[in-house]
């Protein structure tokens, strides 16, 4: 049983984020870490491994060169083995052109899961894990709370709007996860020097036997205008003055505004 | 090629999701600037009577299905519509069930994809999206390049749109074109578990009085519940409250939960952290109250009360129940 973890490289929240003249994030000027809704994949897939339900854990990543170091980052955590797709014909892959790619991975890496995290943090579209289980003709298990895998399937929780249902496939599936599957571990120096032996592959498109011209030169999206939000208007401080004062100016406010 | 703009109408209960009705309305404004019409595409259970979206928008109405099923499994059917169909824009719910079906038609057919969005037009025959990117710190707007192929499919977040009230007319409805349902027909719910009390949808809250760690413990969502009582609303809470077990994860507000937009947002003992704030940051009114002066929260909020929630909730729902003679 062998599961590869999908992840991508995001520039840290806290990072300072700019655009390139053509409109694209400038990912060199910002701090980059493991998008943190896939540290829960992998925290996920390590909890499973250390179960014994499943004996190899790889980790897959989109992204320019420097995204091997986010690689080098989850073999830290864990796991065995890990894989970079890295080619300048990807610069500025949107949804559809990263889930081809990734497909095309994950058919030569042929895991039993395909496991991803619930969304990126940098563009929130959540379509590549149902895109990635379309183009490999696979079931999906998305939004899980938690994965199991038991012989010949794989089970998610996943939340309903009242509850939850355990949802079922055969496999091999494409999965997500959210971030309720538990706390990510952190790298142990031990974990860190451990991973600098462990192996990793690096792969372009033509290995994969595509051409920038199955991905439409990339993105069939473009952006036209990037700009900062509109300033809210200043915060009104209601502070150092006894609850009632506190309530009174409350009540005036929502009153003003016509909420009571 | 039409300049007819789709949308996906989920059903469940036998009655549309406020998604559905949100999106009739998203969908009718699109088409007034397209020169275009409307048409849904029904599924899950209800969804072989879509007659009555009409009312509320919607020319006609594709029935792609209406089994009990995850919504994956109605991408074959949504293909075979697509094909047929060939709109401009596709517009999806920006939920787990929207996203899933909309990524298999990325998948299935090459297709542009955009969102969350809050705001989408169609100008010049081609489809604009709006997004906040990069947890809200840039706005882009991005378009299909030229030779895409259609439909543009938009993932749209809850309250974009506001449902059409007092419509009249009836979708002509038609079945979906045959098709097989594939490898996603294979993922089967084998075990459902519903709540054992009722959880309030909090995207059609127009109140929401949201608790967060400084609420302290289950019991400490007591008077906020006075509180959204009073107001009309309902409760929600941060990820610290939900993962601390103090409220199920329903009520969980921001990145990895509920994304709203209520008239008016009170966060009691939330710090703000960007992981929330993406979740209520466009409500239209905010109002904090936190003990910790310092909170990220008071940055963005319009209202922020520094003082203990526990002395001010109970007395400003006292005060609003006066003031209502309630």
């Amino acid at each position: 049983m062998r599961i590869v973890v999908c992840i991508k490289q995001v520039p840290a929240t806290t990072a300072e984020k700019r655009y390139t003249a053509d409109l694209r994030l400038d990912r060199a000027a910002a701090e980059a870490v493991i998008n943190p809704l896939d540290e829960y994949a992998i925290e996920q897939a390590l909890r499973l491994q250390e179960a014994g339900a499943v004996e190899s854990v790889g980790f897959l990543s989109m992204g320019p060169e420097q995204a091997a170091e986010a690689l080098r980052r989850a073999l830290a955590m864990g796991g065995d083995d890990a894989t970079l797709v890295t080619d300048p014909a990807l610069a500025g892959a949107d949804e559809w052109a990263t889930a081809r790619v990734l497909a095309a991975a994950l058919d030569r890496l042929a895991p039993d899961v395909a496991l991803m995290g619930m969304a990126s943090d940098d563009a929130r579209g959540s379509l590549v894990p149902g895109a990635v289980a379309a183009l490999r003709g696979l079931p999906l298990l998305s939004y899980g709370s938690e994965l199991r895998v038991e012989g010949a399937v794989a089970r998610i929780r996943r939340l309903t709007a009242t509850g939850f249902d355990i949802v079922e496939a055969p496999l091999p599936v494409v999965a997500s996860v959210t971030d309720q599957v538990g706390e990510p571990r952190y790298a142990s120096l031990k974990g860190i020097m451990a991973a600098k032996r462990k192996p990793m592959e690096t792969w372009s498109l033509a290995d994969l036997g595509l051409a920038p011209g199955d991905l439409h030169g990339a993105a069939l999206t473009r952006v036209v205008e990037a700009r900062k939000p509109e300033a809210k208007p200043p915060t009104e401080r209601v502070e150092n003055v006894s609850p009632d004062e506190a309530v009174a100016r409350i009540v005036d406010w929502l009153a003003e505004r016509k909420l009571i | 090629m039409s300049n007819e703009i789709a949308f996906l109408a989920e059903y469940a209960a036998g009655s549309p999701a406020r998604s559905a009705l949100e999106l009739a309305a998203g969908a009718a404004q699109l088409a007034s600037q397209s020169g275009g019409t409307t048409v849904a595409l029904a599924y899950g259970p209800g969804s072989a009577d879509a007659a009555g979206l009409g009312a509320f928008g919607a020319g006609r109405a594709v029935a792609l299905g209406d089994q009990a099923t995850p919504a994956i499994t109605f991408a074959a059917a949504a293909v075979a519509a697509v094909r047929e169909i060939e709109p401009l824009a596709l517009l999806a719910p920006a939920t787990p069930n929207g996203r899933d079906l909309a990524a298999a038609l990325v998948g299935l057919l090459g297709l542009p994809a955009f969102g969350p969005v809050r705001a989408v037009r169609i100008e010049d025959g081609q489809v604009r999206s709006e997004q906040a990117t990069l947890q809200g710190t840039v706005v882009t707007v991005s378009q299909p390049v030229d030779d895409a192929p259609r439909p543009a499919v938009v993932l749209v977040l809850p309250s974009t749109f506001t449902p059409i009230e007092g419509g009249a007319g009836a979708a002509t409805v038609s079945a979906a074109p045959a098709s097989e349902p594939g490898p996603f027909g294979s993922a089967t719910v084998v075990e459902s578990h519903p709540a054992e009390a009722a959880v309030a949808n909090l995207e059609e809250s127009s109140v929401i009085v949201a608790g967060g760690r400084g609420v302290g413990s289950a019991d400490g969502f007591a008077p906020l519940n006075e509180l959204a009582a009073a107001l009309g609303g309902a409760v929600g809470a941060s990820r610290a409250a939900a993962d601390a077990g103090w409220v199920p994860y329903q009520l969980q507000i921001g990145q990895t939960g509920k994304v709203v937009k209520p008239a008016l947002y009170v966060g009691c003992g939330i710090s703000g952290a960007i992981q929330h704030r993406v979740g209520m940051q466009t409500a239209e009114n905010v109002l904090a109250i936190n003990k910790d002066p310092d909170a990220p929260i008071g940055e963005f909020a319009d209202l922020f009360v520094v003082g203990d929630l526990f002395t001010i909730v109970p007395k400003l729902t006292a005060e609003i129940r006066r003031r209502k003679g309630t």
